[in-house]
């Protein structure tokens, strides 16, 4: 059941990822978005979305995030982005997913709930770790910035 | 409405709940800073999460009291000496705690509707992510007022420059290939 959520999700990548482009251009709270190549919003967003499970499910130790989102944070910090708009877009990714799987999945048995209660449990441990690993890459760059 | 079985759940065991967070706050790597913290001030402040959990939960909270009560709680540990990170992570254990809770409650209790602890997690999450964000607002506020520090695109002019330069960029991307001076056309040569 919990692939079958996971899948669901990886199978409409594409047009999940076009969906929140936009949104994240058009929110006001995410202006900063407005000045990074569309191209590159959508591919960082689709490779999110695209390898779900594995991001959720075949990086226990969340080494791979770890490298991923602190170069993110770094990244995002020498672009000039304001750290809050990084979290709320991050915020953004998740609750795209969390709509769609209420919206598309149609859970009704308890054999199903019971699955959607797993899927939240690994989806939030995974963004948890996207956000303070990005905060930590660009807190980093801050303090060298402030000290200097 | 969150359902009251969940929340007074919760409440119920607010006490055991709160002695569990504050322990994995001071054991955590993530979170060291809160070692120096007093002991009761750490225990109130993780207690009346608990305590008051649906007072926090509710719909109408989202926008006045969480947004007041966690900026000043960023500003807070910015005077304190907190890095962003740890106060983020001091959170998501929080939340992680009391996720785990209703979670196996499904298993203790069987009366409880899996559906309403669907509801409850997206209220807690909800919730979460608005004290995340809350209290990322205050530190950057304090980074501004202590170290003259704010974001460059936080200033609308540079943002309107950087999607301009973007723009711009884009165009020379995109641009028409001019045709060569000299090109051959049927096997013509035409000069331009």
């Amino acid at each position: 059941m919990l692939d079958r959520l996971i899948g669901m999700i990886e199978k409409h990548a594409g047009s999940m990822a076009e969906e929140l482009k936009e949104k994240l251009l058009s929110d006001p709270t995410t202006s900063s978005y407005r000045s990074l190549d569309e191209r590159a919003l959508y591919d960082n967003i689709f490779e999110v979305y695209s390898c779900l499970g594995h991001w959720l499910l075949r990086d226990p130790e969340k080494g791979e995030v770890r490298s991923h989102y602190s170069k993110m944070g770094a990244q995002r910090f020498e672009q000039g982005f304001p750290i809050h708009q990084v979290i709320q877009a991050l915020v953004s990714t998740k609750r795209h997913i969390w709509d769609t799987v209420l919206d598309k999945g149609i859970m009704t048995t308890a054999k199903e709930l019971n699955s959607v209660v797993d899927f939240i449990t690994y989806l939030n441990r995974f963004f948890d770790m996207a956000i303070y690993y990005t905060t930590l890459g660009y807190c980093e760059r801050l303090t060298v910035k402030i000290r200097s | 409405m969150l359902t009251r079985k969940i929340v007074d759940l919760v409440e119920g065991n607010a006490l055991r709940l709160s002695l569990e967070i504050q322990q994995r706050l001071i054991i955590h790597p993530s979170t060291v800073s809160y070692r120096n913290i007093d002991d009761k001030v750490l225990h109130n402040w993780i207690y009346d999460v608990c305590s008051r959990f649906s007072f926090w939960l509710s719909e109408d909270k989202e926008k006045g009291e969480v947004r007041q009560h966690y900026r000043n709680l960023g500003k807070e540990r910015f005077k304190q000496n907190f890095a962003l990170p740890e106060v983020i992570s001091a959170l998501y254990l929080t939340k992680r705690r009391l996720w785990e809770f209703i979670a196996a409650s499904r298993k203790v209790d069987s009366t409880l509707n899996l559906n309403q602890i669907v509801e409850a997690s997206f209220l807690l999450v909800r919730f979460f992510d608005h004290a995340v964000m809350h209290v990322t607002e205050g530190y950057e506020e304090m980074l501004k007022h202590t170290h003259d520090y704010e974001a460059p695109l936080s200033d609308p002019q540079q943002l309107a420059e950087a999607i301009a330069a973007k723009q711009k960029r884009g165009k020379l991307i995109y641009e028409e290939p001019k045709l060569p001076n000299l090109c051959f056309t049927k096997g013509m040569i035409r000069l331009g």
